[in-house]
């Protein structure tokens, strides 16, 4: 017993003597990282993730993606087509020299002439021109009125000014140019390999934990669970669900879940002739049952949400009742969780003039997201019971996206996920009518178009306002999602595990794993 | 001799053409790599202006002779999605690919060879039985599979060798490899393991298949109403008589793991050239899949053409016909 008692306080000797060493060094598997160290050459997620270790953007985001100082303390609109940016007070560069409003210039005017195919000029496209006022005040006039510009300015990272417009990718990449004021410093890179970080110690922010940070690609995910397993990594991403499941009964491994951006929407199409006809009893019905306000409730109330996440998706997902999670700039709280109710969905059906159903074909994406097919075969048995006879089928994405884009199908469930953290991104792009000119309703392939929505949205991207804009938004989706435009299901979730007791960590619902929010458990100290 | 060569060379001039136009041809049946790559915010202005800037709005014969101009001219182009010139990324990783294969291919060697030319020398004992049972697990599971048993055995069990990733890398004869470091073996050992299994099974297989056809044989019979030692008839004799099959398979199978090692490069995470191949072919990244796929085919000729030298020095019946002329 005595023995065994010594023994364990030698383990815990040798783990408290341990403790401080392990704290300066941080491993992360992660399922993908960036292209390059040019922070200006893709709006790639994961390059966005990595970057943001070395270089600040101008406006942040907090966990819910909505808007925080970054390097830019405050932003207000001076008239319809001015906004004016206050900058941060002594920040400095990694390489010493201090930050002012020429080197957000500098980036700004950067990014058309160095970006490359995932263009991020996306992000700059309201910019017309950009004035500097004083070291620590900057001017940017935009193309017409354009409340969202700083959620686009929450990409535009700053390089500074004597970078110079000939350094590229090159520079970049071997570390001469990779100079940011973000809270570690560049040291190491490969394509596809790792990306090695040291603390910056003139961070103007609170100090990270981790002096050395090291960022392995791992792209398969079993050898990313071997890579904890093992202990090479400290914490890895995208854990697989069957991975999940067996970690929870695994005292060593400690996870972290956390809702994602991304949900799975069905599109039904309400265009007057279906794609792929519906059909009852083998005969084409007249005319888009899907047009019909009861047929699209019907499908929504015929959802077992509770039974899609607990277990479909083993527990990893949450029931969705919009296109965005709560708390994005728009989300509207008029909405209750959606009820399952079978019986009120046949009564709606049988008042639509469907007493028997009909037959439907459905089209989801195959492993684009975790969980898609799944959730597709479980929504073809639930209407099923509707009695509806569902030919579900799940794509591979290189085959749905294209054939989704010629608006080939009548009903698809796809995921979509709100990167930017406001309404505008995703009901203008899905629920909008097409307006090619004014750049709404890029993926709406349901033929939907409501004047009213249209109405109360665009009013919404004309509002400087951020409270107004909030409430048009709010009510623009309470539109969309009455009508059943689209009718969401699930939020995904996404999970992290490290060794137990080793890490505190909060993870993101845009699943960015940011090393310097990570700190070492409070037990181990 | 020459003539031999130059014909070779001229072979592989016409694969090389033949390769690039079924690439070109083959990325634009599937779309557009703009497409592909683009974000999903992005407007049409900006993929108009993309697409204009990579010369995709070209007709396809113009952008093919484009790439050739520059070919000739040594520029291999520069990958859409890196922006690092070709030549620099896959020989940033090429290196790491060519030792896991070497040892992997040594592995399979020394090993294969011996326990094949055994288990046909004495083809009813369980010692041969038992290595037959092993060769045909060797070929018949899958790689990713025997791969993730190693890791949860060796890395995550026992902890006995990192579960991914390549060493690191010291100097040897002035190459950077990690071969030159014990670090770098512990890396590189469960992988080329791994690689070298179904390589192991089929020459095992091959060289019990030659040796009990040959030890039938009448030389085989006269070297031993000679008095010849079975040492001597194996070695020197049987082994020499038996070898065309196996320098051909051994051939083959190294031209396809040095290209395509991809399932063992993902498994253990290692930094090798097949998984940027795979990553570029999902991107529609042209210009990294049509120059690998040009190095792929300039190995293979080298790879056969060396064959075809040692078949010269093993059979003095095959005479090449440029030789003779």
């Amino acid at each position: 017993m005595s023995k065994h008692l010594l023994k364990s306080a030698v383990a815990a000797a040798a783990l408290l003597a341990a403790a401080p060493v392990a704290a300066q060094e941080l491993t992360v598997g992660l399922r993908a990282g960036p292209d390059s160290i040019d922070p200006h050459w893709s709006t790639l997620g994961s390059q966005a993730e990595a970057l943001r270790h070395v270089f600040d953007t101008l406006v942040d985001v907090d966990d819910t993606l909505q808007l925080q100082p970054g390097l830019a303390v405050s932003w207000e609109a001076i008239d319809d087509t001015t906004w004016e940016f206050k900058l941060r007070e002594g920040v400095t560069f990694h390489d010493g020299t201090p930050f002012t409003a020429e080197d957000v210039k500098f980036s700004i005017e950067r990014i058309p002439e160095v970006t490359g195919p995932m263009s991020m000029t996306l992000y700059t496209k309201y910019v017309d021109s950009v004035e500097v006022v004083d070291d620590y005040t900057l001017r940017v006039t935009t193309k017409g009125i354009a409340p969202a510009l700083p959620n686009d300015f929450t990409r535009l990272f700053v390089v500074p000014s004597e970078t110079g417009m000939e350094a590229g990718n090159e520079e970049f990449n071997s570390g001469e140019a990779a100079i940011g004021t973000g809270p570690y410093r560049f040291v190491s890179w490969q394509p596809k390999g790792d990306l090695v970080l040291e603390r910056f110690d003139d961070y103007w922010g609170e100090a990270p934990a981790w002096e050395t940070v090291i960022r392995k690609e791992i792209p398969d995910d079993a050898a990313r669970v071997a890579a904890l397993r093992s202990g090479e990594v400290d914490l890895i991403n995208y854990v697989p669900a069957s991975d999940y499941l067996a970690m929870q009964n695994d005292g060593d491994i400690e996870t972290f879940v956390s809702d994602s951006i991304y949900i799975l929407n069905i599109a039904p199409s309400v265009k007057d002739e279906e794609p792929q006809p519906i059909t009852v009893n083998g005969e084409e019905v007249e005319g888009n049952p899907l047009q019909d306000l009861r047929v699209r409730q019907a499908l929504d109330m015929a959802i077992n949400r509770e039974v899609l996440v607990d277990i479909v998706l083993e527990g990893l997902g949450t029931p969705a009742n919009q296109l965005m999670p709560e708390g994005f700039f728009g989300y509207t709280d008029e909405i209750g969780d959606k009820p399952y109710d079978i019986e009120q969905a046949q009564a709606l059906l049988e008042e639509a003039g469907y007493p028997d159903g009909f037959e439907i074909d459905f089209t989801c994406t195959n492993n684009r997201v975790p969980g898609d097919a799944v959730v597709c075969e479980a929504l073809a048995q639930m209407w099923s019971r509707l009695g509806l006879t569902v030919n579900a089928q799940a794509l591979n994405g290189t085959v749905f996206f294209p054939a989704a884009a010629r608006e080939e199908y009548t009903m698809t469930m796809s995921a979509w996920g709100t990167l930017t953290g406001e309404a505008a991104y995703t009901y203008g792009a899905l629920v909008h009518s097409k307006d090619d000119e004014a750049g709404f309703g890029n993926f709406n392939r349901t033929g939907y178009s409501n004047p009213e929505f249209d109405e109360v949205f665009d009013e919404g991207t004309q509002t400087l306002d951020p409270e107004a804009r909030r409430g048009l938004y709010e009510e623009a989706s309470l539109i969309a999602m009455e009508d059943r435009a689209l009718i969401p299901t699930v939020i995904l979730q996404s999970v992290w595990a490290a060794e137990a007791d080793t890490l505190d960590f909060a993870p993101r619902v845009d699943q960015e794993t940011r090393a310097y929010a990570i700190t070492p458990a409070e037990a181990a100290e | 001799m020459l003539g031999f060569l130059l014909q070779r060379l001229i072979q592989a001039m016409i694969v090389i053409i033949a390769m690039s136009v079924i690439v070109f041809l083959g990325v634009y049946a599937i779309g557009n790599p703009i497409d592909v790559l683009i974000d999903p915010g992005a407007t049409a202005e900006i993929r108009e202006n993309l697409i204009r800037q990579y010369g995709l709005d070209q007709p396809l014969w113009q952008q093919y002779f484009t790439f050739v101009g520059q070919v000739l001219r040594g520029d291999l182009g520069t990958s859409m999605v890196y922006n690092i010139p070709v030549t620099d990324l896959v020989f940033s990783r090429l290196p790491a690919t060519l030792e896991l294969v070497f040892v992997s291919v040594c592995i399979a060697t020394l090993v294969g060879i011996p326990a094949g030319l055994y288990a046909g020398y004495r083809p009813n004992g369980i010692a041969a039985k038992a290595i037959m049972a092993l060769s045909v697990l060797g070929f018949s599971v899958p790689t990713f599979w025997i791969g993730m048993l190693l890791i949860m055995a060796f890395a995550v069990g026992l902890g006995w060798l990192p579960s991914g990733g390549r060493g690191d890398t010291g100097s040897l004869f002035g190459i950077p490899t990690s071969l030159a470091t014990a670090d770098g073996w512990s890396h590189v050992i469960m992988p080329a393991i791994n690689l070298s299994l179904f390589k192991m099974g089929l020459l095992i297989r091959l060289t019990r298949a030659g040796m009990v056809e040959a030890m039938s044989t009448d030389y085989v019979k006269f070297a031993r109403a000679q008095g010849l030692p079975d040492r001597q008839i194996v070695f020197s004799h049987v082994l020499r008589n038996i070898s065309i099959p196996i320098v051909t398979v051994f051939g083959l199978e190294l031209g396809s793991t040095l290209a395509f090692a991809v399932v063992t490069e993902s498994v253990f995470n290692w930094p090798g050239v097949g998984k940027l191949i795979i990553d570029s072919i999902l991107q529609l990244d042209r210009p990294v899949m049509v120059s690998y796929l040009v190095l792929v085919v300039i190995l293979f000729v080298l790879i056969n053409l060396t064959v075809d030298l040692v078949y010269a020095r093993l059979d003095p019946r095959v005479r090449l016909k440029g030789g003779a002329a």
